[in-house]
């Protein structure tokens, strides 16, 4: 029986920590105590709530020692694959083979916000001519530079085409700076004319044959990358088997979300989510590694959803979350405002839906990346939101903004405008930068009044 | 004659003209005032002037939109929700070193041609076609050669007029007497109307325009048509003159841009940039440091806004840059 989870911070997780280990946990051998990764820079950990179970702590420990991994990765001859603007479709193909492990250089947008701005990361940006205008994503130019978080990949990919204006600008920079880059290109995801040929898209989308077979066409140019990278070629088995094994990892995420964000009280907090949901972009430079990550999750998300206990108040205001936040402190302050997370899309939707598993897998592969959220219409992207609100019972909308992001300036409004016309639900935009305590008491307001608009319409 | 507007210099004025419609590509004129429905916030102000160009009185039947930009691309489902303005968005490849980068292209073309018959225009015959193609590449030779001729910002005028008309003809305009001053290349992305001033302020500072490297100058314009391609294969004449010899910043790599910039620098004698990008356009404001690194000569960023061209601090910069080169 579970006793009361709840959300504890830094300081409390040592005692817990001892407490864990003393009651039995085991641990793998990147476990160990929270602390060490604030005494490593990553001192926006002190500033967080986090959920208080041995499976967020494995969840934290493995998202937090990625770089130690893709070192010895590399130290053990594997060759390193550095997927950028791309959310879930060359890592499924990299890590088909057991040469290669791939990873996501953008994720480096996250360290302005653990490291409080410490690393430099975005002044050195800046000093590249890539300042406070563009998205934080930016923080991978000095990430590259410094070459101090994580390991220079063998080979750099980047989707360009119907993606962001910052990171391609970012990555025209990179390969200024004299990094090679195999670009790939991803069309504007389009509806197909009446009488086109179509296919149907994980996640519900259709598109125009020729759009799938063209991507598919560009995924054949990175296949031919990676087979040369790992002195091996990436056949259709070795694909095939790939895609069934990133599915295992979607299907234990799909899971977990019906789990976490249907039930009352809520059993993860939002936080854990966010990040649980991330793993499967590229699996935290370890597949098998995820896998046994999110069953550990599921399995106490699964007792405390039994035991109908929680991390956070019964009955909370039931939140769908627009877009991921470049400070991750912005989850906790959701909660600290009486709401809870209640569906999400952190922008990669596509890679969370499971990859058809009877097609080809180029195929397949193709028409996963044609369901990618933010290559179509943000008109599209609501429907999907919707489709979510509906499924979760969520009461409200935040669409949060990631600050200088191209797409943020107009997608939020329109996808704001579509689920207040469906749903009739409120809805609030907020923008988070990667350290947002100068903008907490404004955005705790904006977030209290969703809560409070919501519980006015419950009492009608 | 139903009016096509557009923005991007990566559709084919001749393609539109040849489906019997008349292709308007313009500098957006917003109306005056606020403009709620459309975000100012984060949004190029550019776009955001196409945007409310389009969804005010746009003087037209329909848009063509292209995704050379993102917030282009999103720009058109803005006037897609806000007005009843049939809008075609237009994928442009940002590669362009594989065929099928120029396959995408050209069946975006198609696409927009059925397009343009679904708004009453008529597929065109081959040899319509080539016809069309021969004659606005003889108005766009014309006005080349009008380069040289005029002021920069009077060429930028001529070019728009031309390109806002949409037919096949140019006239050579008198020869001015060309200002004296130290050789300049104004370099960006697409300049509105009230950002022409630019030119003067580098006149006015002592300079000269000698390369006007933004979307309204010459390096927006196509390539001229190859003959012999044409009479073999019309469309792929405007693949070919459009999509693998426009150079731009938005393309990967784009390596080209700078080839280019290099090469015509040079053969203009250029001694001070100026570089102009709008703010939030992340696409051109992203080179600035990259032109100022590669350039031999000294470079000047510049950040417009919607507010008018002419201020201080701007007109001191350029000032202070035309003093250091001179």
């Amino acid at each position: 029986m579970i006793q009361g989870p709840r959300r504890i911070a830094l300081e409390e997780w040592d005692a817990r920590y001892s407490e864990l280990r003393r009651a039995g946990m085991v641990e793998p051998p990147y476990g160990g105590p929270l602390r060490r990764h604030v005494e490593d820079g990553d001192v926006r950990l002190l500033k967080l709530w986090f959920d208080d179970s041995a499976a967020a702590l494995r969840l934290w420990n493995f998202l937090l020692t990625e770089e130690d991994r893709l070192r010895q990765a590399r130290a053990l001859g594997r060759r390193l694959v550095g997927a950028m603007k791309d959310l879930g479709v060359v890592p499924v193909m990299a890590y088909s083979s057991p040469r290669l492990t791939a990873f996501y250089p953008d994720g480096a947008w996250w360290i302005p916000c653990m490291m409080e701005l410490g690393a430099g990361l975005l002044r050195l940006a800046a000093a590249l001519g890539l300042d406070e205008s563009f998205c934080p994503v930016r923080a991978v130019l000095g990430a590259f530079l410094t070459g101090a978080h994580f390991p220079i990949p063998d080979l750099l990919t980047c989707s360009v085409g119907a993606t962001c204006d910052d990171f391609s600008a970012v990555a025209q920079r990179l390969n200024g700076l004299g990094y090679p880059i195999l670009w790939w290109e991803i069309p504007a995801r389009r509806k197909p004319d009446p009488g086109e040929p179509a296919v149907d898209l994980p996640g519900g989308f259709s598109a125009p044959r020729d759009q799938v077979a063209f991507v598919g066409g560009e995924l054949e140019r990175v296949r031919s990358a990676l087979e040369a990278l790992a002195g091996e070629p990436l056949n259709e088995e070795r694909l095939s088997k790939g895609i069934r094994e990133a599915n295992r990892v979607r299907r234990r995420l799909a899971r977990l979300r019906r789990l976490a964000y249907a039930a009352d009280p809520c059993p993860l907090p939002a936080l854990e989510m966010l990040i649980a949901e991330m793993l499967a972009i590229h699996f935290c430079s370890d597949r098998e590694e995820t896998v046994a990550v999110l069953d550990i999750l599921l399995e106490e998300v699964g007792k405390r959803v039994q035991a109908r206990v929680g991390a956070l108040p019964s009955k909370a205001v039931r939140v769908f979350w627009v877009n991921p936040v470049a400070d991750l402190r912005a989850m906790n302050l959701l909660e600290d405002c009486g709401a809870r997370l209640c569906g999400t899309d952190f922008m990669f939707g596509h890679a969370l839906d499971l990859i058809p598993e009877q097609a080809p897998p180029m195929e397949a592969l193709a028409r996963m990346a044609r369901a990618d959220p933010m290559v179509g219409s943000a008109a599209d992207r609501a429907d999907r939101v919707c489709a979510e609100m509906r499924a979760f019972g969520a009461e409200a909308l935040v669409v949060s903004r990631i600050p200088g992001a191209s797409h943020c300036a107009t997608e939020g409004r329109l996808i704001a405008e579509i689920v207040e016309e469906r749903l009739g639900v409120p809805t609030v935009e907020i923008e988070v930068p990667p350290v947002c305590d100068a903008l907490t008491p404004n955005l705790r307001t904006r977030l209290e009044a969703l809560v409070e608009a919501v519980r006015a319409r419950r009492g009608k | 004659m139903k009016t096509v507007v557009y923005t991007c210099p990566f559709v084919p004025a001749e393609w539109i003209a040849a489906h019997g419609l008349r292709p308007s590509r313009i500098v957006p004129s917003p109306p005056a005032g606020a403009a709620e429905e459309v975000p100012s916030v984060g949004f190029c102000p550019y776009a955001r002037a196409l945007v409310r160009h389009l969804c005010g009185e746009p003087g037209a039947e329909a848009a063509v939109f292209t995704t050379v930009c993102d917030q282009m691309r999103r720009g058109a489902e803005i006037v897609q929700r806000r007005s009843s303005l049939p809008v075609f968005l237009m994928h442009v490849p940002t590669t362009w070193q594989t065929s099928a980068a120029r396959g995408l292209y050209l069946s975006e073309l198609r696409r927009l041609g059925r397009f343009l018959v679904d708004l009453g225009g008529v597929a065109p015959s081959e040899a319509r076609l080539t016809d069309t193609i021969r004659r606005f590449d003889a108005a766009r030779g014309a006005l080349r050669k009008a380069l040289g001729l005029v002021s920069a910002r009077r060429f930028a005028e001529l070019a728009a007029e031309f390109h806002r008309v949409g037919e096949p003809r140019f006239t050579p305009p008198t020869p001015q007497p060309m200002p004296l001053g130290v050789p300049v290349a104004v370099v960006g992305g697409p300049l509105l109307f009230q950002h022409f001033d630019f030119f003067d302020m580098v006149e006015r500072a002592g300079g000269r325009v000698a390369l006007d490297a933004t979307a309204c100058g010459e390096r927006a314009l196509p390539a001229p048509v190859d003959r012999r391609r044409l009479a073999r294969d019309p469309l792929g004449a405007v693949v070919e003159a459009y999509f693998d010899n426009i150079p731009d910043a938005f393309r990967r790599p784009n390596s080209a841009l700078y080839e280019w910039l290099r090469g015509k620098c040079a053969e203009r004698g250029v001694r001070g940039i100026l570089f102009l990008h709008y703010v939030w356009c992340d696409t051109w404001h992203a080179e600035a440091q990259r032109v100022k690194e590669s350039s031999d000569v000294p470079a000047l960023r510049i950040e417009a806004t919607d507010s008018p061209a002419a201020d201080g601090p701007t007109a001191s910069a350029i000032q202070s840059l035309l003093e250091a080169i001179r």
